[in-house]
């Protein structure tokens, strides 16, 4: 196990991170993390500066310093813990197959796109159709959320520490205390994450998206 | 030996294997907690009747429970896994899912894992929602939300089930009903301080010790004649003309150390009283030795000696 840390630099284009995931870069040296080529003429190498911490016992990635350029952070991650020290472009965690993403910047369009297990966590803003047809697990978002929130969305949980713009397909469920809540929580202590201070289990539970299989389910907490 | 000035008998106690499992029971209080629990293990006596033996363990303290609130922990035994899995869904679903705020998790870890929600989930009708969650140790759990009317019936999708043993027991022969009855009240109180075992009899206590057959052909078990006090002179008795009473207590647990441990406990509890308040003799029922797997000897294990 390690702990690998990629660092942007400052580039003037878009960066496609979807081949940066813990699982696949565990075991590989800076060397060769650097190599592994992210388009036809754009290398880890050239966007990041890379530091492998082989002494920690997680599987752990961390990016630092990213932006709204860094896009497809964590798409079809499967195992393991991702923190992103900045912000993140689009689809950020888009169809995510387990383990834990923590964003502490904002998140662009998507977020949580196709996503089908783990957890999504955003600690700042998330764009538009956050959520969208997200099919399972968890995304919190303590920051604002776009238009089209859990668009086409099946089964899963939005937990949300603001209120979003009411979406017509969305059912209110009213207000509720929800003892998985505090289990959800507790997981969060764990985490290096403002997650973890979260304590009310009282929220408004939204059910939807009624355009899709509407099973899913948007929790809005409650002071 | 004495202890106390109570005979010892040489004698052992016969027990069988079992398979067992540990549900930890939560709710809003502890009253709530109970009346969830007490329903679980209610008519869970004897596998002769009930299919399965079960008993309340002890108290959690908000901190012990995964949901942060007050719980009990309770253990369920039965001959075999069929049989545990299928009295363990039932229960639950008649005793758990209907009692208000009360939520189920595993309170053991094995290889083997049962349904604690897995099929108590479809009650949700399609509304039930699956979350997966990691514990302290990063391993994920699968926990199931049901709609009910009261709000949330929560419950984790499975529970370990162990080998354990059921069907220690010991005996204790006093000069009266009631000297019997303070002896094992002070037996069980010092019993239910330990981990791992239950007694699932009523309060702890059988007055009905039973042996194999019957006179009547559709009987497999009837009263214990050589221990029943007003039958001396009548039958093969074990009792000698002081004898007034005598009180059984079985005790189920995890392992043969449990079991020992806390009949060591109970005994010397029980014989604490003395022979001055009516404490005649300690003994043990068994079948001969032929029908259970362990035998718990009563000297060696009084002396400390804990051996399978």
């Amino acid at each position: 196990m390690s702990h690998i840390v990629l660092t942007a630099k400052p580039i003037s284009r878009t960066v496609d991170c979807r081949a940066l995931l813990p699982l696949a870069l565990q075991g590989k040296t800076e060397t060769e993390i650097g190599a592994i080529k992210l388009a036809a003429n754009l290398s880890v190498a050239d966007a990041f500066e890379v530091s492998v911490d082989a002494a920690t016992e997680a599987t752990k990635l961390t990016f630092k310093n990213t932006t709204s350029s860094h896009q497809y952070i964590g798409f079809g991650m499967t195992a393991g813990q991702l923190l992103v020290e900045g912000d993140a472009g689009d689809f950020l965690g888009a169809q995510l197959q387990n383990g834990i993403l923590i964003c502490k910047g904002n998140a662009g369009a998507r977020a949580g796109d196709r996503m089908r297990r783990g957890m999504l966590l955003i600690e700042g803003n998330a764009g538009d159709y956050c959520g969208s047809d997200m099919m399972a697990g968890t995304l919190g978002v303590l920051g604002s959320t776009g238009v089209y929130l859990g668009y086409g969305m099946k089964r899963g949980t939005l937990l949300l520490a603001q209120s979003p713009a009411p979406q017509a397909t969305w059912i209110d469920c009213g207000l509720h205390k929800l003892p998985f809540l505090k289990i959800l929580y507790k997981s969060f202590k764990l985490l290096d994450s403002r997650f973890a201070q979260i304590s009310s289990q009282r929220v408004q539970r939204w059910m939807g998206d009624m355009g899709g299989l509407g099973k899913a389910e948007i929790l809005v907490i409650q002071p | 030996m004495q202890l106390n000035g109570v005979d010892i008998d040489d004698t052992f106690a016969e027990a069988f294997n079992m398979r067992g499992t540990r549900i930890l029971i939560t709710a809003q209080n502890l009253r709530w907690a109970y009346n969830a629990a007490n329903a679980m293990t209610g008519f869970a006596t004897s596998v002769i009747g009930c299919g399965v033996e079960a008993g309340i363990e002890r108290e959690l303290s908000e901190d012990e429970t995964p949901d942060g609130r007050p719980g009990v922990s309770v253990l369920m035994f039965a001959m075999g896994s069929k049989v545990l899995m299928q009295q363990l869904e039932t229960r639950m679903g008649q005793c758990i899912l209907t009692c208000p705020t009360a939520a189920a998790f595993a309170g053991i870890e094995s290889e083997d894992m049962i349904s604690l929600g897995k099929h108590l989930r479809f009650f949700g009708d399609g509304y039930q929602v699956s979350k997966q969650i990691p514990d302290a140790t990063g391993k994920l759990k699968r926990y199931w939300r049901i709609p009910v009317m009261d709000g949330e019936f929560l419950t984790e999708e499975t529970t370990g089930m162990v080998r354990a043993i059921g069907g220690g027991n010991f005996l204790v022969l006093g000069a009266s009903q009631a000297q019997v009855l303070t002896a094992c009240e002070a037996a069980i109180d010092a019993m239910r301080k330990l981990p791992n075992v239950i007694m699932p009899f009523p309060g702890g206590v059988v007055r009905s010790g039973s042996k194999v057959g019957s006179k009547y052909p559709k009987m497999f078990a009837s009263t214990n004649d050589a221990f029943c006090p007003t039958l001396k002179g009548v039958v093969k008795s074990e009792l000698d003309p002081r004898v007034e009473s005598v009180m059984e207590i079985v005790v189920n647990g995890l392992t043969f150390e449990d079991i020992a441990v806390s009949m060591k406990a109970g005994i010397e509890a029980a014989c604490s009283l003395g022979k001055e308040n009516g404490i005649l003799r300690i003994s043990a029922g068994n079948y001969g030795g032929k029908l259970g797997q362990h035998h718990f000897k009563l000297r060696p294990i009084l002396s400390g000696e804990v051996t399978a």
